[in-house]
């Protein structure tokens, strides 16, 4: 039975039964990160305590002996516990490999084998070194692998508390609360063997360490429970940041402040053409040969890749990574492939050509030839080729909008853009009565605004077929945003043209009558604004166009698609 | 005007009401008293020690540690095994998966922290007393949890075997409620402990099996093959005929030419009479849950009949 020594005793069953009880509920909360090893540390714990109970409650030396040696069983399982503890729970599990495990477990079966066969080596020795007052058995270790085991064991837990560090500056409050628990669960028994390694606790000769471990019980229970340590796992954010930098599509680049890369993804690495494992420690200004000085921040070049036929283009984006002193700590290059947008623009260019000019030159040669009759089928050649060349110009106006939407648009004056636009209709239509109705304040819009009041206003006008054709147009800025609204007294659109625009694409049986209603909604689109038709009173149509005005530099970053 | 206080009528009134009121309150709490001991299984608790208590008298053991021991895994284990199986136990016993669900979290911290305790508790008796202790909850996780069969497609849950389901909580409680006195008390294994350790095996075994014809359906759509699931009802009902009249013949043969002596066995089989009464009733009640709470009672029967012939009271 044993003795009544210190309270050091009744200490040690306290902290079996807590251990046990907090490793049950661990066992209960599997698989959830962290809770497997979590079952071993505190199985671990309560091994230890128990194999310090029967030691001194044996009834002989050897008795006492034996249990000490066992004891170690339990010790050397809490450090291996403890880290792995660390990583799976803070979302590190890949480092938990059976071969890793294994590597773990060296020093502690190690361990455990030299206390077992103590006597025939002394490496760890394990012998009676005094009876206390109640005549229990006091039993001394030491010895050359005493030393290395209590290194291995206190290397364990440091490295085990730099990842739950990493929660504590989380910014998620949850796991800052359970890292802090955790922490305390840990440092209280390390500090407790320091402390009783150092002969710096009373307790009589007994290691108080597995009851400290209690403490550690306690505080991983509080983490279960109170905040919900299982329950609101912090242990995927690190595998998500992982599983996004490793397959986002776009290449990824860490470089640090000495132009060393740092980190790159598959994705980075099949770009450019290397290992990934060998681009680590390469310098980046040698992998990533970018014409021209590379911006931070937005700042834009073109990579090529590959031979021409082959040759992929890629948007080249450099970000700053700074610390929260604002110190400059490393850069993320980002490669987007943008071969296809290349081609697009390049597609784009040649019909641009050959709406703008051959077109027109065989419009002109066939209105040369009709004019050498003068009859009424001549007349009619010489309006049909310049419906031709009509639309010729709006294909022409859409490649515009195209091109301009992945750059960046200029900027006009509200009360310009209006003027100009109603200028030119008055002009190619001197029947139409046309109002205007200026702003009263003015503002910076993107000048491809123009495109989309143009076409409102030709359309307004162009099928205004009465006696008295009227066309108003007003504008006005409602806070960050520039409306112009064109009135006309028309028949009104169809409203098969508006269904058409609002389903957004035309079959050869189902389609529109022009161009014009596409470029107002493209125009719209493109300049991030939104276009709104409804009928008029008596008679006609009321189209309202909302566009953002301009940022304070003039220009406005155009939509991109990609 | 009288005022309605002073009305006699009402005054009457008033008290009727009262009463009604504070006998609905009595009736409402010693339904949740009864909720509680019967869906937390807190009733087994009390069997579980008196069982405990049945070996001290019938061993002549020094009183122990072991009954609160034995006490406090029984409610651990199978108040446990209802926090698992509260999904699954839903088809057959909804009132107590209902209710096991409601409290998991609080169900789930007293049963952790009572396995603790009694494993504190059994380090006093020894390394016997703590491997013993430590039986339930290991048979239990090879019976009952998910955590076997992840070891390969190989394993599954012993509680899906026929006959090895029982047949392991029946050997895990025999041998918890028989051995953990003796390991307290430091005792040797005699004979006579032999005997009441066939005892409360058997016995055991046939309680296991009797909530088993209640569960047949759970426990078909569970893939857990059970005497009722593989047999049927009726060959069930045999099968704990002939275990009992086993135990009635291993009885009077250790009455004849064993150690047991004649108190012992009469009470034990007295308690074998009721238990093959209740055999009757397995399939043929339509309160299945009391008929396994009647057979899990025969051991109060036990233990009065051995405190009334052996110590006299």
């Amino acid at each position: 039975m044993l003795p009544p020594t210190t309270v050091v005793v009744p200490l040690l069953f306290g902290s079996v039964a807590i251990g046990s009880g907090a490793a049950i509920l661990a066992w209960r909360e599997r698989p959830n990160p962290g809770a497997t090893p979590l079952v071993w540390l505190l199985g671990g714990q309560s091994v230890w305590a128990t194999c310090i109970i029967f030691s001194l409650s044996a009834e002989s030396v050897s008795g006492t002996l034996t249990w000490t040696k066992l004891g170690w069983i339990g010790v050397m399982i809490v450090p291996v516990a403890w880290i792995l503890f660390a990583l799976e729970y803070t979302g590190r599990d890949q480092y938990i490999t059976r071969r890793n495990v294994a590597l773990l477990s060296v020093v502690p079966v190690l361990t455990v084998c030299l206390a077992v066969t103590e006597q025939y080596h002394g490496l760890l020795y394990v012998r009676a070194a005094g009876v206390t007052a109640d005549g229990a058995v006091v039993a001394e270790q030491g010895g050359v692998w005493y030393g290395v085991a209590a290194a291995y064991t206190y290397l364990l837990g440091v490295l085990g508390i730099v990842p739950i560090l990493g929660l504590v500056s989380s910014r998620a409050t949850a796991f800052r609360g359970q890292s802090a628990a955790l922490l305390v669960g840990i440092t209280t028994p390390w500090a407790t063997n320091v402390l009783y390694n150092a002969g710096a606790l009373p307790s009589a000769g007994i290691d108080p360490t597995p009851i400290a471990f209690a403490v550690s019980g306690v505080a991983y229970l509080g983490a279960i429970r109170r905040f919900r340590m299982f329950g609101a796992n912090p242990a995927p954010t690190w595998r998500a940041k992982e599983f996004l930098f490793d397959h986002i599509h776009e290449g990824a680049i860490v470089v640090d402040g000495h132009d060393t890369i740092v980190e790159i993804n598959q994705t980075g690495a099949a770009i450019l053409g290397v290992d990934a494992d060998r681009a680590l420690g390469a310098s980046a200004s040698e992998l990533l040969p970018v014409s021209g000085p590379i911006q931070a921040d937005g700042g834009r070049d073109f990579l090529t890749v590959g031979t021409e036929s082959t040759s992929q283009s890629y948007d080249v984006t450099m970000t700053e990574l700074t610390d929260r002193r604002d110190h400059t700590l490393g850069y993320v290059f980002t490669l987007h492939n943008v071969t296809r947008y290349l081609q697009q623009q390049q597609r784009l260019k040649v019909l641009n050509r050959v709406l703008r000019h051959n077109i027109r030159t065989e419009a002109n040669i066939i209105q040369g030839y009709a004019e050498r009759t003068a009859d009424e089928t001549a007349k009619t050649i010489k309006r049909r080729t310049m419906r031709i060349v009509e639309l010729s110009e709006k294909g022409r106006d859409a490649i515009d909008l195209f091109e301009d939407a992945v750059g960046e648009w200029n900027q006009s004056s509200l009360d310009s853009l209006v003027g100009d636009c109603l200028a030119g209709a008055r002009d190619a239509f001197p029947d139409v009565a046309f109002e205007l109705d200026r702003p009263t304040e003015d503002a910076p819009v993107p000048d491809g605004a123009a495109v989309v009041v143009n076409n409102l206003i030709e359309n307004a006008a162009v099928h205004n077929v009465g006696s008295d054709r009227r066309v108003s147009v007003s504008a006005w800025v409602e806070g960050d945003q520039a409306v112009v609204q064109i009135t006309d007294n028309g028949p009104g659109i169809d409203e098969y043209e508006l269904d058409i625009l609002d389903s957004g694409t035309e079959t050869p049986l189902r389609h529109g009558s022009g161009l014009g209603l596409w470029l107002v909604k493209w125009g719209t689109e493109t300049i991030g604004g939104s276009v709104d038709f409804e009928p008029a009173e008596p008679t006609g149509t009321i189209a309202t166009v909302t566009v953002p005005l301009s940022g304070s530099d003039g220009r406005t970053p155009a939509p991109r698609d990609g | 005007m009288a005022s309605k206080t002073n009305d006699p009528a009402a005054h009457a009134d008033d008290i009727v009401s009262r009463r009604g009121e504070v006998s609905a309150s009595l009736a409402h709490a010693c339904s949740r008293i009864k909720d509680v001991l019967t869906y937390s299984s807190a009733y087994l608790v009390f069997i579980a020690m008196v069982e405990v208590l049945t070996v001290h008298v019938v061993l002549s053991l020094p009183l122990s540690p072991a009954p609160v021991v034995v006490g406090l895994v029984t409610f651990s284990v199978y108040a446990g095994d209802r926090i698992a199986d509260a999904e699954g136990d839903a088809l057959s016993t909804p009132e107590r998966s209902a209710f096991v669900t409601r409290h998991r979290e609080a169900l789930s911290l007293l049963t952790a922290g009572a396995y603790g305790v009694a494993i504190a508790l059994a380090i006093t008796g020894g390394p016997v007393a703590l491997a013993i202790t430590l039986l339930p909850g290991g048979f239990w996780i090879l019976y009952a949890s998910d955590w076997f069969p992840t070891l390969g497609r190989r394993f599954k849950r012993l509680k899906q075997v026929l006959v090895v389901n029982s047949a392991m909580v029946a050997s895990a409680w025999a041998i918890a409620v028989v051995g953990l006195p003796l390991a307290f008390a430091e005792a040797a294994i005699t004979p006579l402990s032999g005997v009441v350790f066939v005892y409360f095996l058997v016995d055991t075994f046939v309680n296991t099996e009797i909530p088993n014809v209640r569960d047949v359906e759970a426990d078909a759509a569970d893939g857990v093959s059970t005497l009722p699931v593989v047999f049927g009802i009726r060959r069930t009902r045999h099968a704990l005929y002939g275990l009992d009249l086993f135990l009635v013949a291993f009885v009077v043969l250790t009455l004849a030419f064993g150690p047991l002596t004649v108190a012992l066995a009469g009470a034990i089989l007295v308690g074998l009479g009721y238990a093959l009464v209740l055999a009757w009733f397995v399939g043929r009640t339509n309160a299945p849950g009391r008929l396994a709470i009647a057979g899990e009672s025969k051991h109060l029967v036990v233990f009065a009949l051995l405190l009334v012939s052996t110590a006299g009271l």
